[in-house]
C-alpha cells in the first residue's frame, strides 16, 4: 500500500518567496564585477538595407569609451539553430533588431552616448514583409547563409506529417469545415529585461558568463561554437531570472556580443537591455496563417484535418521555427481522429523572428482547432459540449501520431468544467441588449513528461547529505520562477524525513551541476523530480545499510521521518546526522552521497513526426464565460472554469500560481496583446501601447485539478507549466462568438475588433447604422 | 535624462525661482514630465520641483458656498479619498478613479494633469463638465481666473504664460434648484489600469425638482486636439426631463456630442472606432 504522504501534496510557499519580495534575490542586473565595462549595441536604423560604411572615429574618441567591435573586428561562427544568424552583421541588415557595432565604456552612459556618435551610411532597400510576398519568385533572397534545402529560397524550415487515409475520411464527412486564421506577434515581457555579464579571464582563457538562459548545457555549446572555443572553457552561471516563458532558450546575439567585449578588453562587461530594447529585440510567439479544413460524419465524429501554415520566420531562423513538432501533436491527436494531414512552412522575411514561448506554437494551433470544432457542431447541429466528449481522448488510446496515453484525463477535465460553469445552461441564456454575455469550450493537449527533441531529455542529479544532516541537492535543472527548487526540495523532505529549512538546491552553475537539456516543455517537475527521486533512492539504501549496521540489527526496512531513521519492525530509531557522521568518519570512510541519471522513457520521433515524445501527455479543459460591451467592443472576461490533468498535486499553492500566470497571459493572447509592425518596424515597444494585462483585469477562476497519477511522472505528477495557456485564448474566442452570434477568425479580439465585427453584422442585417465604414 | 532640480519651500521662494530661471520646467508628481523628459531630453535643462512646497492653498482642499478649491497640487489620490467630491462630484472622482493605478495615484496631481494639456486627461475631461476655473499665479504675485474651456489652447497648450504656474482650481457647486445631479465618467480603453483613455466622456447633470434638466455639462477626451466641452449637447438637454428621454432624443443629443469630434488615427484607435464608441456612450448616459 503505498505511503500517506506527507510534504507533497501540501501548500509550502515558494521557498525563494521571502528573498524575492524583499529585494534581496539577485538578479543578473545585481551583479558587478570589479572593473566591469559596460556594453551597448548599435541596432540598424533600416529593417532592410545595405550597410555602406561604418564611422567610428568620433565615438572612439569620446573619453571612457574602451572598445568598439563590429563585424569586421570578430572572428566568429553564426548562431541559431540554422545557424543562419551573424552576431554583428556585415553588410547588410534584414531585421530591426540587427547589431551593427558594440561598445564597452566605463558607464552605461558613455556606452549610449558612443552609440550616437557611431555614423552608419546605409542604402535603404524595400524589404520583404509578409511571407507570400517572399514566397515570390521575383523576391531576393533574405538570408544569404541557407539555401539550396528547399524548393524556394526563403523558406527556412518545412514540416510534413500525416497519418490515416485522408480521402477515405473526408467522403465519410456529412460536414467540411475550412477557415483561414490569422494569428500576432505577442512578446514575453519579462519582468527583467535581457541581461547578461561576461568576464573573460586572458590568462587561462577562460570565460565566465553570468547568464539568465534557460538552457546552460546547450547554451555553453551553442556559445563555443560561436566564439570558437571549447565548450567547457565556458562556464555557465545563472543569476535569479526574472522571466523566461521560452524566450531564453535560444541565445541571443548580445549574449556572444557581451563575450566578445570582454574578451577583447580582459575586463568584465554587462549588457543590460533597456525595456524598449526589450520590446524590440527579444523574441516573440510566432505569428502564423493557419488553413485548417476538417470533417465531422454525420454522428459528430471526427473525420479528418488537413492543415497548411505559413509560419513568418522572420529575417534568421531561431527555436520558434520549430514550433510545428508541438502543433502537429495538437492537431493529429487532440482528440480522436481517423486522418490527419500537416504542412508547415517557414519562410524568412524582414521582421522580427520569433523564439519560443510558453506553449510552443500550441495556443496558436489550439484556437484554430477549438473554433473549427465548434463550427462543425454547429454544422450538424450538436451540441459544443457535446461533440466534445464524444471525440475526447482516452486512457490507452495510442493516435495517429503514436502518442501513447497511458493516462488520460481529458473527458473528466471536459465534464467538470461544462458541470462546474453550467455550460449546458449559459451556452443558449438570454441577452441583455448592450451587454451580451457568452461562454466557450475549449481543451489542449500538450506533453507532460519532458519531449525528447533532443538526443537526450534527461536530467542528472547529486545528492549529499552533511554530518548536521543537512541535505543539498545537485540538480541538472534550474528554476526560472517556476518554483521548481521548492518541489525537489519537497520531495527530498519527503523522503528522507528532513526539515525542508535544512534543504538546499544548488542548480545554477555548469562546473557543478551534471547534464539536463534545460528548462521547457514544461518538464522540470517531471524529469528533475524522477532523477532525484532516483538519486533519493540510492543514497537510502546506503544510509539504511548503516542504520542497520549500527542497530546491530538485520532489519531492511526503515521509515525516515523528523530527522531520525526509524526500523518499521521493532521502531528502534536513530539519528540520521548520526548515521551520516558514522558513515563518513568510521571505516570504511564512505561519503553520503549519490548520483543518477533519469532519462525518459519516450522516443526520439522517426523522420515522419511518429513516435512516443514524452514520457506521459497532459490535458486540460477550460470553459470561460465573458461579457461583450456592445458599445465600445470591450470583452470582459467574467469567470474562468479550468480542469487540468495534473497527474497528481505536488504543491496546490505553486500549481496555482503556474494556472494563475498562464491563464493571464492567455487572455491577453485571446484579447489585448499585440506587437504591432509596420514595414519591419516595431510600432509599440512599451507598456503604453503593448497592452499587457494588469491585475484589476483578473478574472475569477476557478481551478479543478484532475489526478490521473501517472506511473511514469514522481508521484504521479505529469507537466503543468504551458498547459494552462494553450486552451484560453479558444475558449474565450468561442465565448465571445457565442455572445454576438459573429465569426472571430484573428486574434486578439480587440474592442476595435469586437466592435468592427459587431457593426458590419449589423450592416449586413440591414441595420440603421449612423457611421459608415 | 539629465536635469538640476530646484525645490523652492515656500510660494516666494517659488516666484523667486520661476524669475530666475531661464531654461524651466515645473515638476509636479512628475508622472508625465519624466516620460516626456525621456523621449525628448532638453540640454541645461532646470526641473522646479513643486512638491516641496508648503502651501495649503496650493495642496489643500477647501469646500465654500460657492463651491470647491483645491490647490494645483492636490493628488489623483486625495481627489479619490474626498467624501465632498465622491458625493456630489461623482465625475471627478471616477476620473481619477480611473487614472492609471494607485501608485500613479499617490504623485500624480490635477495640476499635471491639466498643465499637460492631453487631450485624453481623465481629470482634465471631468473638470471641463464640471465647468472648473482655474487660478494662475504669476511672479508679480497676483493671480488671474481662466475658465478652463479656455485653459486648453491645443494639443500640449495651455493659456499659462512663461511666468505663471497654475495655482488652484475651482468648481461652483449646484445650482440652487438642482435637486438631483447626476454625474459620472466614462473611461474607453482596453485594459481596467494603466490605460490611456481611447475615448472619455464627463457628464455633470443637474435637475430640478419637476426632474427637468437645468444645468448640464458634458466633456469629451481623446477625440479632439483638446478635451471639448459639448455646448450645443448641453443646451439640448435643457427642459427635458432626464428620466425620460426618448430613444431619438438620444440619438440626435450624441449627434451633437459627436459634432465636437475630430479624432486622429493612432495605433490605440482609430478614428472610425473612437467615433462610434462617443456616439454609443453618449447614449448610455440616460438611465
Ligand atoms: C503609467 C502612467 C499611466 C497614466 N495613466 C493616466 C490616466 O489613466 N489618465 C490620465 O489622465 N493620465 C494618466 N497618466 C498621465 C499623468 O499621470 C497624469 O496626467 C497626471 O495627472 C500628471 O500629474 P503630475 O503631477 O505627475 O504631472 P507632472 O508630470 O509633474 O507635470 C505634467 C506637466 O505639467 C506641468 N505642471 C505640473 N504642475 C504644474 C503647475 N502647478 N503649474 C504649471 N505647470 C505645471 C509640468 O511642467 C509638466 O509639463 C499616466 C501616466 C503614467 C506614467
Amino acid at each position: 500500500m503505498a505511503k500517506k504522504l506527507k510534504v507533497i501534496g501540501t501548500p509550502v510557499p515558494k521557498q525563494d518567496a521571502n528573498i524575492r519580495v524583499t529585494g534581496k534575490a539577485v538578479y543578473g542586473h545585481d551583479i558587478t564585477l570589479p572593473n566591469m565595462l559596460h556594453g551597448a549595441i548599435l541596432r540598424t536604423e533600416h529593417p532592410s538595407a545595405i550597410i555602406q560604411s561604418i564611422d567610428l572615429s568620433e565615438a572612439k574618441k569620446l573619453p571612457g569609451v574602451v572598445c568598439i567591435i563590429t563585424a569586421d573586428d570578430v572572428d566568429v561562427n553564426n548562431i541559431g539553430y540554422k545557424r543562419d544568424h551573424p552576431i554583428l552583421k556585415k553588410g547588410e541588415a534584414n531585421c530591426t533588431r540587427d547589431e551593427i557595432a558594440a561598445v564597452a565604456a566605463e558607464t552605461k552612459e558613455i556606452a549610449k552616448q558612443a552609440l550616437e556618435l557611431i555614423k552608419v551610411k546605409y542604402k535603404v532597400r524595400k524589404g520583404i514583409y509578409d511571407a507570400n510576398d517572399a514566397l515570390k519568385d521575383s523576391a531576393p533572397q533574405i538570408n544569404k547563409f541557407i539555401s539550396g534545402k528547399f524548393e524556394n529560397k526563403n523558406i527556412a524550415e518545412t514540416f510534413h506529417y500525416e497519418h490515416g487515409n485522408l480521402e477515405e475520411a473526408k467522403k465519410n464527412s456529412a460536414h467540411i469545415v475550412s477557415r483561414r486564421f490569422t494569428l500576432p506577434r505577442m512578446t514575453h515581457a519579462c519582468m527583467a529585461t535581457s541581461n547578461v555579464t561576461a568576464s573573460f579571464n586572458k590568462v587561462d582563457k577562460k570565460l565566465l558568463m553570468y547568464s539568465s538562459t534557460q538552457v546552460p548545457f546547450l547554451y555553453q555549446r551553442d556559445m563555443a561554437h560561436a566564439l570558437k572555443m571549447s565548450p567547457s572553457d565556458i562556464r555557465v552561471i545563472q543569476p535569479i531570472i526574472g522571466g523566461g516563458f521560452g524566450s531564453k532558450l535560444d541565445i541571443h546575439p548580445f549574449e556572444p556580443i557581451c563575450a566578445l567585449l570582454s574578451m577583447k578588453t580582459g575586463r568584465p562587461v554587462q549588457i543590460l537591455f533597456s525595456r524598449e530594447e526589450e520590446f524590440i529585440a527579444s523574441p516573440i510567439r510566432q505569428p502564423m496563417v493557419i488553413d485548417l479544413t476538417a470533417g465531422v460524419d454525420k454522428k459528430g465524429n471526427f473525420t479528418f484535418r488537413e492543415i497548411n501554415i505559413l509560419k513568418d520566420n522572420g529575417a534568421y531562423t531561431s527555436w520558434g521555427a520549430t514550433t510545428p513538432f508541438v502543433i502537429m501533436q495538437s492537431f493529429s491527436s487532440l482528440y480522436k481522429l481517423k486522418a490527419c494531414k500537416f504542412n508547415a512552412t517557414a519562410v524568412y522575411t524582414n521582421n522580427v523572428f520569433a523564439g519560443s514561448f510558453r506553449g510552443y506554437g500550441n495556443p496558436q494551433a489550439t484556437f484554430a482547432l477549438e473554433r473549427v470544432i465548434d463550427l462543425l457542431a454547429d454544422k450538424i447541429g450538436m451540441d459544443k459540449a457535446e461533440i466534445r466528449l464524444l471525440n475526447a481522448n482516452e486512457k490507452g488510446e495510442v493516435t495517429g501520431q503514436g502518442l501513447h496515453f497511458d493516462t488520460c484525463g481529458h473527458k473528466e477535465c471536459l465534464e467538470t468544467v461544462i458541470k462546474k460553469s453550467n455550460y449546458n445552461k449559459k451556452v443558449i441564456a438570454k441577452q441583455d441588449a448592450r451587454f451580451k454575455k457568452g461562454i466557450g469550450l475549449a481543451s489542449m493537449l500538450h506533453v507532460g513528461g519532458g519531449a525528447k527533441i533532443y538526443r537526450s531529455d534527461g536530467c542528472g542529479t547529486t545528492l549529499k547529505i552533511d554530518p548536521y544532516g543537512y541535505c543539498t541537492i545537485i540538480s541538472g535543472s534550474n528554476e526560472i520562477g517556476q518554483g521548481s527548487e521548492t518541489v525537489l526540495a519537497m520531495m527530498a523532505a519527503e523522503e528522507l524525513g528532513i526539515d525542508l529549512k535544512k534543504i538546499k538546491v544548488i542548480n545554477t552553475d555548469t562546473d557543478v551541476k551534471p547534464w539536463d537539456v534545460g528548462v521547457h516543455a514544461s518538464r522540470t517537475s517531471f524529469v528533475a523530480g524522477n532523477s532525484l527521486l532516483g538519486a533519493i533512492k540510492i543514497l537510502k539504501e546506503k544510509l539504511s545499510k548503516k542504520a542497520s549496521e549500527l542497530m546491530n540489527s538485520s532489519h531492511s526496512e526503515f521509515d525516515y521521518e523528523n530527522g531520525q531513521i526509524v526500523s518499521v519492525k521493532s521502531k528502534d530509531s536513530i539519528a540520521l546526522d548520526k548515521v551520516v557522521r558514522e558513515m563518513h568518519f568510521s571505516e570504511p570512510n564512505e561519503l553520503a552521497i549519490a548520483s543518477f541519471f533519469y532519462e525518459p522513457s519516450s522516443k526520439f520521433q522517426d523522420k515522419n513526426f511518429k513516435g512516443n515524445v514524452s514520457g506521459s501527455y497532459a490535458f486540460a479543459s477550460q470553459a470561460i464565460e465573458v461579457e461583450v460591451d456592445t458599445y465600445t467592443g470591450n470583452v470582459k472576461v467574467l469567470d474562468i472554469y479550468v480542469a487540468q490533468d495534473v497527474g497528481k498535486v505536488l504543491n496546490p499553492l505553486l500549481l496555482g500560481g503556474q494556472i494563475e500566470g498562464g491563464l493571464l497571459q492567455g487572455v491577453g493572447y485571446a484579447l489585448t496583446e499585440e506587437l504591432l509592425m509596420h514595414e519591419g518596424k516595431i510600432l509599440n515597444p512599451n507598456f503604453h501601447n503593448y497592452k499587457m494585462l494588469t491585475a484589476s483585469d483578473i478574472p475569477d477562476i476557478h481551478f479543478f485539478p484532475i489526478e490521473t497519477n501517472d506511473k511514469e511522472g514522481p508521484y504521479g505528477a505529469k507537466g503543468v507549466g504551458e498547459a494552462p495557456l494553450i486552451p484560453t485564448a479558444a475558449a474565450i474566442a468561442n465565448a465571445v462568438c457565442n455572445a454576438l452570434g459573429v465569426e472571430f477568425v484573428e486574434l486578439p479580439l480587440t474592442p476595435e475588433r469586437v466592435l468592427k465585427a459587431i457593426s458590419l453584422s449589423k450592416i449586413n442585417n440591414n441595420h440603421h447604422n449612423l457611421i459608415s465604414l | 535624462m539629465e536635469f538640476t532640480i530646484i525645490s523652492p519651500r515656500t510660494r516666494s521662494e517659488l516666484l523667486d525661482v520661476i524669475r530666475k530661471e531661464k531654461n524651466f520646467r515645473f515638476g509636479a508628481g512628475c508622472t508625465d514630465l519624466l516620460m516626456e523628459l525621456k523621449k525628448k531630453p532638453h540640454a541645461n535643462l532646470t526641473v522646479i520641483n513643486l512638491s516641496q512646497i508648503k502651501d495649503v492653498q496650493f495642496s489643500g482642499f477647501k469646500k465654500s458656498a460657492k463651491g470647491l478649491r483645491f490647490g494645483a497640487m492636490f493628488t489623483a489620490h486625495k481627489i479619490l479619498m474626498n467624501e465632498e467630491i465622491r458625493n456630489n462630484y461623482t465625475a471627478l472622482h471616477e476620473s481619477a478613479f480611473n487614472l492609471a493605478s494607485t501608485q500613479i495615484r499617490q504623485v500624480a496631481t490635477v495640476g499635471g494633469n491639466l498643465c499637460t494639456a492631453s487631450p485624453s486627461g481623465d481629470i482634465a475631461c471631468a473638470l471641463v463638465a464640471l465647468d472648473a476655473t482655474c487660478e494662475l499665479l504669476s511672479t508679480s504675485g497676483k493671480s488671474r481666473n481662466v475658465i478652463i474651456s479656455d485653459f486648453f489652447t491645443g494639443v500640449r497648450k495651455t493659456a499659462l504664460k512663461k511666468n505663471e504656474v497654475l495655482y488652484g482650481i475651482s468648481v461652483p457647486s449646484k445650482s440652487k434648484d438642482t435637486k438631483d445631479v447626476f454625474s459620472n465618467f466614462i473611461k474607453v480603453g482596453t485594459r481596467r489600469s494603466m490605460e490611456c483613455s481611447v475615448v472619455s466622456l464627463a457628464y455633470h447633470i443637474q435637475v430640478n425638482k419637476f426632474g427637468e434638466i437645468i444645468k448640464a455639462g458634458i466633456a469629451i477626451g481623446a477625440s479632439a486636439p483638446t478635451v471639448r466641452f459639448a455646448d450645443s449637447a448641453c443646451k439640448y438637454l435643457i427642459g427635458k426631463k432626464y428620466k425620460s428621454i426618448s430613444e431619438k432624443e438620444k440619438e440626435e443629443f450624441a449627434k451633437k456630442v459627436l459634432s465636437y469630434a475630430s479624432p486622429i488615427t493612432d495605433i490605440r484607435a482609430t478614428a472610425w472606432y473612437r467615433k462610434e464608441v462617443l456616439f454609443n456612450i453618449s447614449k448610455s448616459i440616460f438611465h
